[in-house]
């Protein structure tokens, strides 16, 4: 039975992609609030899935998801308004580095690399709680650099791109999706390689783990940097929806909580749960900004509580067969 | 870089430690309850600011002198903090899972910060009394003295907390959960009940440190996450489950900012401190005061 459930679920998912994927073709789609609402729930679901990557699966618990988001949004940035990539070719193709891939990869490279060099010292000698700390002293410093980098990173104000290249929402939308399921798709196939086996190996016992030859500290911080290059690359996509990367909004504690919030509740440990999470903690929130923009935060606040304390173990494990949820 | 004459050194270093004591007071909280439940209370930067706000209403509303209403502050902290604890996180601390209480905590930090802004604003509010603006001097030195207040308040709830744990069967109780749960548990103590002190004790010491921070800064709503943040790097100078050494934490990190702030720049200061953090927390995690054979 529940092979049969496995393969239903997979086509419901294919087919609700194929649904979002058509959204954009609907008349007057492009300029209703539900697609500017789908494009930051799959910039958060893809923060979501990041961070359920190296917590999740992993078990180490990052504080620093906006450090990485920030240092993502911030590459693109620099590369784009100071033109480090592609020269003179800048001027023939005015809108080279909107959604060029290149800029975007090498952004969330950037945060993987910045990932893997903190990630290295602090997951040899952090464990728990200190590390979750560490990773959080990571981004608060990392912000206050950004703030003090001069005409390199724009200062308290941030960098600005041209705007003017922006037309309509269609490609933040598709990258968005695309980044969504290419994530989820991406760590569900991971979590049934070796390397997969091996991280919840190390989050279920580390010291079992290195006992059966698993190099721990690898594949903690593998999984460190590879949520970091999936936040970056959030990052870059949301600078070019944004166009002014500044220290208060990418370096954002939200970014961080938010995804966090977002993944309990869906369900920490599953591919589903981050995007589940996502949409409806997302829809809250909108919802609640919506109807009482002044009480907003307060529900905000008070939906975490309850969802907490009578969802502890997400969504995701409540609806679908044990089976399911666990991969 | 000049150095300073030896009075603007003391100076500074006085107001650094001073203004660190408010870090310390509220690490000390953390510390207690990090030190039952294993969890990182993030709201508890805006458990102070909502003392503040309280005992700024308590001032202007009903005339209560700031230290006075102490006397109100402490056993309603105390009182909010066993209902917090049982309302909230007694479900959660039976969960192996800690993500759900911090989450808990995260969300009572939201709740907390909005409900302030809807009721008092969010703009920067203050107390101020006749006495906001004297001070004392001695030797050369001036140091205001609500700041001198608040370091003394800071040094009491300390100083009760330490003894209260040393001394009483209770704080025994509370400190054997922290060195190993199971164990105490083996041993009779039910983890709730350690836990609900923990909370309730650790409140108190934030109604403590609101009236400190009332009547020194002006603060809004939102002020109350940076103060979580330092209080958490106060907690680690200090040694994490060491109650003195988050004050002396604390008042070590006044004294980097102080220093930061006079001989660098005012921009760098967090980045030192959390600087500073991530060194301590790689190369001495049991913090700077243990000593070898205690376990951190």
């Amino acid at each position: 039975m529940t092979a049969m459930a496995n393969i239903s679920w997979k086509w419901a998912a294919a087919l609700l992609t194929v649904i979002l994927a058509l959204v954009p073709f609907w008349p007057g789609a492009l300029d209703s609030y539900l697609f500017s609402f789908l494009f930051f729930v799959f910039i958060y679901a893809v923060m979501a899935q990041g961070w359920n990557l190296v917590a999740g699966f992993g078990g180490q618990i990052s504080l620093g998801s906006h450090a990485f988001f920030g240092l993502g949004a911030y590459t693109t940035a620099i590369l784009w308004s100071g033109n480090y990539l592609w020269g003179s070719l800048y001027e023939t193709f005015p809108r080279i580095y909107y959604f060029d891939p290149v800029t975007m990869v090498l952004s969330g490279l950037v945060a993987a690399l910045a990932a893997a060099l903190i990630g290295l010292p602090l997951l040899s000698k952090l464990r728990g709680d200190y590390f979750a700390l560490g990773t959080l002293g990571f981004g608060e410093i990392l912000k206050v650099i950004f703030v003090n980098g001069g005409d390199f990173t724009g200062g308290a104000f941030g960098l600005v791109t041209p705007s003017s290249t922006f037309e309509t929402l269609m490609p933040h939308y598709y990258v968005g999706l695309g980044l969504t399921v290419g994530t989820a798709v991406a760590i569900g196939w991971l979590m049934r390689s070796r390397y997969g086996l091996a991280l919840i190996a190390v989050r279920d016992d580390e010291m079992a783990a290195s006992a059966n030859g698993i190099n721990t500290l690898k594949v903690k911080v593998a999984a460190f940097a590879g949520s970091a290059f999936i936040a970056g690359i959030a990052g870059s996509l949301y600078s070019f929806y944004i166009f002014h990367v500044g220290p208060d909004s990418v370096f954002n504690l939200d970014w961080m909580l938010l995804p966090l919030m977002m993944t309990v509740v869906g369900g920490t440990g599953t591919v589903l749960g981050p995007i589940l999470g996502a949409f409806i903690m997302y829809a809250v929130f909108d919802i609640a900004r919506i109807f009482v923009p002044d009480y907003h935060p307060i529900i905000s606040g008070l939906t975490i509580i309850l969802a907490m304390l009578f969802l502890p173990k997400g969504l995701v494990r409540k609806i679908l067969p044990m089976s399911l949820a666990r991969n | 870089m000049t150095l300073p004459s030896p009075e603007i050194f003391l100076q500074l270093s006085i107001n650094g430690a001073l203004g660190g004591a408010m870090y310390g007071v509220a690490a000390v909280g953390l510390s207690l309850i990090f030190g039952t439940m294993r969890l990182i209370f993030l709201a508890q930067g805006a458990m102070i600011i909502l003392a503040a706000y309280l005992v700024r209403a308590l001032f202007q509303n009903l005339g209560i002198d700031p230290f006075l209403s102490l006397i109100i502050m402490v056993p309603v902290g105390l009182v909010a903090g066993w209902l917090i604890y049982q309302g909230l996180f007694r479900k959660a601390a039976a969960e192996e899972d800690r993500n759900i209480s911090l989450l808990i905590a995260v969300g009572v930090m939201f709740l907390v910060q909005n409900l302030m802004t809807v009721i008092w604003g969010g703009n920067t509010a203050a107390v101020v009394t006749s006495y906001t603006a004297s001070g004392i001097e001695l030797l050369g030195v001036r140091a205001s003295f609500t700041r001198s207040m608040g370091f003394l308040i800071a040094l009491a709830g300390t100083a009760l907390v330490v003894l209260f744990l040393r001394k009483t069967l209770v704080g025994k109780a509370v400190r054997a959960a922290s060195e190993d749960m199971t164990a105490a548990t083996l041993m009779g103590i039910s983890p709730h009940k350690v836990n609900a002190i923990a909370f309730a004790i650790g409140i108190a010491l934030a109604g403590a440190a609101g009236v400190a921070v009332a009547t020194t800064f002006p603060f809004n709503p939102f002020a109350g996450f940076i103060f979580s943040l330092k209080a958490l790097v106060a907690l680690a100078l200090g040694g994490i489950g060491n109650v003195a050494g988050a004050l002396a934490g604390g008042i070590i990190l006044g004294l980097i900012e102080a220093y930061v702030q006079f001989f660098i720049s005012g921009g760098w200061t967090n980045a030192i401190a959390y600087g500073v953090f991530l060194a301590v927390l790689m190369f001495k995690p049991e913090g700077l005061f243990s000593r070898p054979y205690k376990k951190a």
